[in-house]
C-alpha cells in the first residue's frame, strides 16, 4: 500500500476520525458512532481485560465521561482504493474508568462506503 | 546475511529444496501445500519449474523448528523463556515469528482451497469486509472460509508480507497475494489484504480481514 496519494481521500478519512476523537474527548459514544460502519468490530485489552465490540466501546466512553486533556496524534494513514489503515496514538486519557494519563494505541481499518469512509475495525492497546 | 551472496542463492527444483531441508520431495511438497513453505514458480501452472530462495526457506524453517514436533495449531510462543533472557529484540522476534506462523496457516488454507485449514488462525468472532466486483461484503469470517472452500485450490499463489506492525497485544499485517486462481477468483487475481490480529492466551489470532481485489492482470 503506498502512502496516501490523494489529499481529498486523506482528508475525508481524517474527518471521520475526528468524530472518534471528539467522542473520546467529550465522553459521548453517540458522537463517535457515525464514524463506524454498522458492522464494525472492536478488540483490545483495556486495563488488562479483553473488550470486544463497538457497543461495549460506546458504552465505555459514556461511562468514562469527558477527557478534556486528551491528546491524539496520527502516526500513519495508508489508503488503497476502497480500504485504508490509520494508526492513532492517544495520550492523557483520563476519566472515571480510565483513571489518569492513559496512553492508548489504536489501529483503525476503514472501508470506503458510498456515504463516506467508515471505521470497520478498531484494534487497541492500552499501555500500562 | 552472507548466505545471500553465495553462488547458489536459489534452489532450483523440488530435488534441491528437499536436499536443502534434508527431507523427501513428498514431505517438502506437503509443506508447501499445508504449511506455507515459500516456493515460487516460473510460470503459472502447478507443474511448472519451481524455485525457492534460500533465505526465505531458512526464515520459514526458523519459525517452524522453534517448535519442532508440534502441530502448528498447538504451538505457543516461548515468550516467557525469552523474557528471562531480557533482550527486547528477542521478544520482538518471538512476536513477529508467531504472527507470521498464524499467517502461514491462513496462506496454507488459501493455497489448499480449504477454509477449515485456515480456521485456527482466526478468532472465533473474527469478521471480514471488502468489495468484490463493486459489491460490499461485511460480516462473519465464516464467509471467507466458505469462499476459500468453494473457490478451491490456488496452488500458484505468491504471498508477500508488505507490512507487519506490532503494538504489544495487537498487530496489523498487510499481505499482498499474487496469482490467486480458482472457481471464484478466476484465472489470475491479485489481492491486497489487511489483517488485524490480537494476542490471545499467548497466540496471535486474526480478528479482521479487510480485502481488496485488484483489477489488473498482475
Amino acid at each position: 500500500m503506498t502512502p496516501a496519494k490523494s489529499p481529498s481521500q486523506h482528508d475525508e478519512i481524517l474527518k471521520t476520525l475526528q468524530l472518534y476523537v471528539d467522542g473520546c474527548k467529550q465522553g459521548k459514544g453517540e458522537l463517535m458512532r457515525p464514524a463506524f460502519h454498522p458492522e464494525a468490530s472492536s478488540f483490545g485489552y483495556a486495563g488488562g481485560q479483553l473488550a470486544v465490540g463497538t457497543r461495549f466501546l460506546f458504552d465505555w466512553i459514556d461511562r468514562n465521561g469527558p477527557a478534556p486533556d486528551i491528546e491524539s496524534r496520527i502516526v500513519s494513514v495508508d489508503i488503497l482504493d476502497s480500504i485504508a489503515v490509520v494508526r492513532l496514538e492517544v495520550t492523557n486519557w483520563s476519566g472515571k474508568l480510565a483513571g489518569s494519563g492513559v496512553h492508548m494505541s489504536d489501529l483503525f481499518t476503514f472501508l470506503r462506503m458510498p456515504e463516506g469512509w467508515r471505521i470497520i475495525q478498531k484494534a487497541f492497546h492500552w499501555h500500562s | 546475511m552472507t548466505e545471500r551472496n553465495t553462488p547458489q542463492r536459489t534452489l532450483e527444483s523440488w530435488k534441491q529444496i528437499a536436499a536443502f531441508l534434508d527431507r523427501s520431495e513428498r514431505t517438502v511438497r506437503r509443506w508447501e501445500a499445508r504449511e506455507g513453505l515459500p516456493v515460487h514458480r516460473q510460470g503459472h501452472y502447478k507443474h511448472d519449474t519451481v524455485f525457492a530462495y534460500r533465505h526465505e526457506i531458512e526464515a520459514w524453517t526458523r519459525r517452524r523448528t522453534r517448535f519442532a514436533g508440534k502441530d502448528i495449531a498447538e504451538t505457543r510462543p516461548v515468550a516467557d523463556d525469552l523474557f528471562q533472557i531480557g533482550a527486547s529484540a528477542n521478544r520482538y522476534l518471538v512476536e513477529h515469528d508467531a504472527i507470521t506462523r498464524t499467517m502461514d496457516r491462513y496462506i496454507a488454507g488459501a493455497r489448499a482451497g480449504d477454509g477449515e485449514l485456515m480456521r485456527p488462525a482466526f478468532h472465533t468472532e473474527a469478521t471480514m469486509s471488502g468489495y468484490c466486483q463493486g459489491v460490499e461484503y461485511s460480516g462473519s469470517i465464516k464467509h471467507v472460509f466458505e469462499w476459500v472452500t468453494v473457490n478451491g485450490p490456488a496452488p500458484n499463489i505468491e504471498p508477500r508480507f508488505a507490512r507487519i506492525e506490532i503494538i504489544e497485544t495487537i498487530a496489523l499485517v498487510h499481505l499482498e497475494v499474487r496469482h490467486w486462481s480458482g472457481k471464484l477468483a478466476g484465472a489470475n487475481c491479485r489481492a491486497s489484504d489487511v489483517f488485524t490480529l490480537l494476542k490471545l492466551n499467548g497466540e496471535w489470532k486474526i480478528t479482521h480481514k479487510l480485502f481488496h481485489w485488484h483489477n489488473d492482470q498482475a
